[in-house]
């Protein structure tokens, strides 16, 4: 079993086995509707834009199991949302990434790769895993995604080398990506 | 009017129309993903993508469902 042996749907529907990207550097994150962690979807635009000619690949799945759900208290959420122009890698379907309902290629990354906490120099660590911990202890159990955004570093030959949670803000891994070019 | 600058798939612009709707507030939805006038002049409002934007007057707006600001913007 590789991440090649897996048949996914773009945002426009079309069939899209993940063997066709073998040789390339992917970056595997699970989006959310351009609502709180949004600064993430302009960074990973950047990465994108930075590395695509050098090999990288940003493979992005909406998913609504956490959309509604705030981290944190009315002040400390931002209560809008931004509309995403401007993000040209691929997005595929909506679907689920966490639990029962997860996407076949969801369950095999988590499983590949665990939960191992998140970054707490992030400024919205603390806050996440106390809202965790209070509204939905049972995300934190596990390896299961715990949040948007989470990050799942592929390199050219399939290997899921590293994970890296929402708290850790795409700018920061460009140097695990160059590694890997 | 109450214009309310908006789309689809974000919640927090959902739940400021449910909120409207439930206070009696008729309000205009202006699609910034599906027409590209209202994006134009969301931008010029708030000079951002960012919604829900709440305005009557075009000028004075309210970003994001802060239900106070609203309630103050709309005296409701």
């Amino acid at each position: 079993m590789s991440i090649y042996d897996f048949t996914v749907k773009t945002n426009k529907g079309v069939e899209k086995n993940l063997g066709d990207y073998k040789g390339k550097v992917l970056l595997i994150v699970n989006t959310a509707s351009k609502c709180g962690f949004t600064p993430q979807f302009e960074e990973l635009q950047e990465l994108y834009k930075t590395y695509k000619d050098r090999g990288l690949e940003i493979l992005g799945f909406p998913c609504n199991q956490f959309a509604e759900q705030d981290p944190g208290t009315a002040e400390e959420i931002q209560s809008f949302c931004k509309l995403n122009y401007g993000v040209t890698f691929q997005i595929f379907e909506k679907g689920d990434v966490r639990g029962e309902t997860a996407q076949p290629l969801f369950k095999y990354l988590t499983a590949q790769k665990g939960f191992k906490g998140f970054d707490k120099s992030h400024p919205i660590a603390e806050k996440l895993e106390e809202a965790l911990k209070k509204n939905f202890p049972e995300y934190l159990e596990g390896d299961g995604i715990k949040w948007n955004f989470t990050k799942f570093l592929i390199d050219k030959n399939g290997n899921v080398v590293e994970r890296f949670e929402p708290t850790t803000t795409p700018k920061s891994i460009a140097a695990d990506i160059e590694k890997l070019l | 009017m109450v214009k309310v600058y908006s789309f689809e798939s974000c919640p927090w612009c959902n739940k400021l129309k449910k909120y409207l709707t439930s206070r009696g507030v008729e309000y205009e939805v202006r699609d910034i993903e599906l027409d590209e006038e209202a994006a134009k002049e969301c931008q010029k409002i708030s000079g951002d993508l960012t919604v829900p934007v709440t305005t009557v007057d075009g000028k004075n707006y309210v970003l994001g469902f802060d239900k106070a600001k609203i309630d103050a913007l709309l005296g409701i």
